[in-house]
């Protein structure tokens, strides 16, 4: 690729980038949100033509004037959320792009292709089985598979292993490995520079639309790549600030919930953090379920300030002071179609609203406003849908959303998830200036670093079980894997 | 559920046509107790010429639905077309029927490429287009016939004999010529839609209209074909519409196309696309047909509740798709449960729950 720009708008997207891919590469391609990533791969896949610049196959220039061109010409994506039709079966699901499987579909040949393809990459599916019940890790599989069924080139992963297991990860690495040594050049997009550095042969950043450089993988250093990612030294990461203890907002004893968790206690100071690690699954997110009342806690007992309360429905957490972000901001977190104003001041619509029943516009922008300064939201106006803005942005939206209840108690739940280095910083000394102020927080995070190093307490859960609560002193993280993990 | 033990294994869309087969039994075996000489062949044979034209129409709004579109305007074209064929036919009474069936499609297929013009390419959801195109069809229609009705007198002969036409008797069941071109019509759309790759897309498009185009599928074409498909069948129906009643004024047709949306999602169609068959329609648009003709026959319920009833069909219907489905993703996530997720990038112990888990 040479010299592609793209611009929507006012918004240059790319600005001049070149980038080369070699054939049995794992390419990877690091950047904050918003510096082009997902641009260029919507060029590369043909979704959008390029202002200027060329794409180029074997040194010749091609024109992608959509999907089926870019498959043609054996280039395919594979994307955080997996784009499977879920009422399809897993062959149709592999084949379904396909035009050289003739007018009739023969089932049973199909069927057996799919299976085989899938074997190769280690995963044993029954292919007539519909799609929609396999976990994402399946699911990606199903689309490596499509990939290798269209006898892929050049395949585009981004953020593939946002939503999987360490065990998926490690299996997905060996498919991708698998392809490279077949001569598959992979452009492998992550925010996890672990990963990163465990997968690629070469590393490119880009940063604000540009390509800022690319590297070795064995000629660059984690602390490199960072600074020009974000374009400056990175000194207080993790910051948080020395406090002293107050009151207890929040206790909880032996709460339950049948088939979920069970003997769950511990203390939310003011301004305390409270970390909650474990692995994916734990019941760390059923425990906040719990707390805001979507699926309401059956054993135990929970107190807000010292007084008991049962909490039922999200309606009555509110009012009672709890906010929570749910891990997933784009279904249930956030209203994509909606505007960022909207949004933000969504759960408190009452406050906007004048005798009449008629909402303030005004009051609304100009409450919007403030939390876009605030946070640093960066969109191109307040009426902008949700959906347009990048991972971060919309995470920063869901905070200000929430933040805008003036909540005593604050549940997060992975609020660094997928989100872009500078977005992640933002929102850690968000984190520590709502604890200087007062609020009483719940951090539920899978990023070990980032728990325990924002944390006063963490509080550790297996299988729905509590299996350690450490100050910050005794917290390594070593102690916090065992408990999560269990003795062995 | 690894590879060769696949237990249970039977798709959705086959329990769902199955249990329409029990419910209209049931229904068969319950009006056989309430109604007096239920079981006749005079009654057969009006169920199976009656039906015939629910039931192209519940398939034809079926291809659409399953695109995650829909066709209103299929009652106006039937009109249109009954009217445009019936006047043809007392124009050429030694015309071909042939000729007069053809018509009759093209007038569908050119009312449905409208249709699908607007949706596929003019990007207008096609409830607006389709509630627009059901008023200006059946408007056109109005100001063309200028109050004249087609009269079964004026046309030929083997139109108003066509419904019944007997293709063979067994017993006093007769079979009607009109009930088995039918049926064959349906069983050769079904395996269309289940064995040509047309179809197939279809499918996909309304599964998940995202994934259909990243994953390079002409969308545009394809859901554009189904709205000409859908219209050519409503065509079709306007003829048989033509055929039984003889009589044509400018009403005619008018409210099919929610007896079409209910057969279909009676039939286990889904409303959000991607999944239904054309089998399911068919039956759904028997069982409907089955109760309407039978609930007149119980002098205990009124015409006033026939309608509420089918009301109650057309929701628990919905219901139990809705069951079903949660049934199955249970059953399904519930295999492919044993999923652990470590926090950090470190080796997870290989438990054999783990290796499991992707089968």
């Amino acid at each position: 690729m040479r010299g592609i720009s793209k611009r929507f708008g006012a918004t240059r997207a790319l600005d001049g980038v070149s980038l080369e891919l070699a054939p049995a590469e794992v390419h990877a391609l690091v950047g904050e949100n918003g510096a082009g990533k997902s641009t260029l791969i919507k060029v590369m896949t043909g979704i959008h033509a390029p202002d200027e610049g060329t794409v180029e196959i074997d040194g010749e220039p091609v024109t992608l004037r959509n999907a089926a061109d870019a498959q043609a010409r054996g280039i395919a994506a594979i994307y955080q959320e997996p784009l499977i039709f879920p009422d399809l079966s897993v062959a149709e699901n592999v084949f379904i792009g396909h035009r050289d499987q003739g007018r009739v579909v023969r089932w049973r040949r199909m069927n057996e292709e799919a299976r085989a393809i899938l074997a190769r990459l280690d995963v044993h599916l029954d292919p007539r089985m519909p799609a929609s019940g396999l976990p994402v890790a399946s699911q990606q599989a199903v689309e490596i598979a499509k990939a290798i069924s269209l006898d892929v080139r050049v395949l585009i992963m981004d953020e593939p292993t946002a939503a999987l297991s360490a065990h998926e990860v490690d299996r997905l690495f060996r498919q991708v490995r698998r392809l490279r040594d077949e001569g598959v050049a992979v452009l492998f997009i992550s925010h996890r520079l672990d990963e990163v550095f465990e997968i690629a042969d070469r590393i490119s950043v880009f940063r604000d639309g540009r390509h800022v450089a690319t590297h070795a993988r064995d000629g660059v250093t984690r602390s490199r790549l960072i600074a020009e990612m974000v374009g400056r030294e990175q000194a207080d990461f993790y910051a948080r600030t020395e406090h002293h203890a107050a009151d207890v907002v929040l206790a909880v004893t032996d709460l339950g919930r049948t088939g979920r968790f069970s003997g769950v206690s511990f203390e939310v100071r003011k301004g305390e953090v409270l970390g909650l690690a474990g692995l994916v699954g734990a019941g760390r997110t059923d425990v906040a379920l719990a707390l805001f009342g979507i699926a309401p806690a059956e054993a135990g007992t929970i107190e807000l300030g010292g007084r008991p309360v049962h909490i039922t429905s999200p309606r009555q957490a509110m009012d009672l002071g709890l906010a929570y972000l749910s891990e997933d901001r784009r279904h249930v977190g956030l209203s994509l179609v909606q505007s960022v104003t909207s949004n933000i001041t969504l759960p408190v619509l009452r406050r906007y609203t004048s005798r009449l029943g008629l909402v303030d516009r005004g009051a609304e922008r100009q409450a919007a406003e403030e939390f876009r300064g605030r946070l640093g939201i960066r969109t191109t106006g307040l009426n902008q849908p949700v959906g347009l803005l990048s991972g971060g942005n919309q995470q920063k939206t869901m905070l200000a959303k929430w933040l805008n209840t003036e909540p005593t108690v604050l549940i997060l739940d992975e609020p660094t998830r997928g989100i872009d280095v500078g977005a992640k910083a933002d929102v850690h000394h968000l984190v520590d200036d709502l604890a200087r102020a007062g609020v009483a927080i719940v951090l539920i995070s899978s990023d070990l670093p980032e728990v325990l190093a924002m944390s006063d307490r963490v509080l550790v859960m297996r299988e729905g079980e509590q299996t350690g609560l450490f100050e910050r002193a005794e917290a390594s993280q070593e102690r916090v894997m065992t408990a999560a993990v269990g003795e062995t | 559920m690894s590879t060769p033990a696949a237990p249970l294994w039977i798709r959705p869309e086959r329990i769902k046509e199955l249990s329409l087969v029990g419910v209209i039994a049931v229904a068969l075996v319950i009006f056989g107790f309430l109604v007096d000489d239920y079981y006749s062949g005079q009654f057969f044979n009006r169920i199976t010429t009656s039906v015939v034209i629910t039931a192209v129409l519940a398939v034809a709004q079926t291809m659409v639905v399953v695109t995650r579109n829909i066709d209103l305007s299929v009652g106006s074209i039937v009109g249109v077309s009954a009217y445009l064929t019936g006047q043809y036919a007392a124009a050429h009474p030694d015309a071909s029927p042939v000729l007069a069936v053809g018509l009759a499609l093209g007038i569908g297929a050119l009312l449905g490429a409208v249709n699908g013009l607007l949706v596929a390419y003019g990007r207008v959801p096609a409830i607006i287009v389709t509630l627009g195109t059901l008023a200006i069809y059946r408007s056109w229609l109005v100001s063309h016939a200028e109050a004249r009705t087609i009269t079964a007198d004026s046309l030929p002969s083997w139109v108003v004999d066509l419904p019944t036409r007997t293709v063979v008797s067994v017993g006093s069941l007769d079979v009607r010529a009109v009930f088995f071109v039918v049926v064959v019509i349906v069983a050769l759309l079904a395996a269309g839609m289940q064995r040509l790759r047309w179809g197939r897309r279809l499918y996909a498009i309304g599964s998940n209209p995202e994934a259909a185009a990243q994953a390079g599928l002409p969308t545009r074409r394809l859901v554009f074909g189904a709205f000409v498909a859908c219209g050519a069948l409503s065509g079709l129906a306007g003829f048989l519409f033509l055929a039984r009643f003889g009589t044509i004024t400018v009403v005619a047709g008018q409210g099919l196309e929610l007896d079409s949306v209910a057969a279909a999602v009676v039939g286990g169609v889904s409303v959000l696309g991607g999944s239904g068959t054309l089998v399911g329609a068919l039956l759904g648009a028997v069982l409907i047909d089955v109760l309407d003709q039978s609930l007149v026959r119980v002098p205990q319920v009124s015409e006033f509740w026939r309608n509420a009833i089918l009301g109650a069909l057309i929701l628990a219907a919905v219901i139990a798709d809705v069951a079903i489905g949660r049934r199955f993703r249970r059953r399904w996530s519930a295999e492919a449960r044993p999923h652990t997720k470590v926090t950090e990038d470190e080796p997870a112990d290989p438990a054999p729950a783990l290796e499991a888990s992707d089968a």
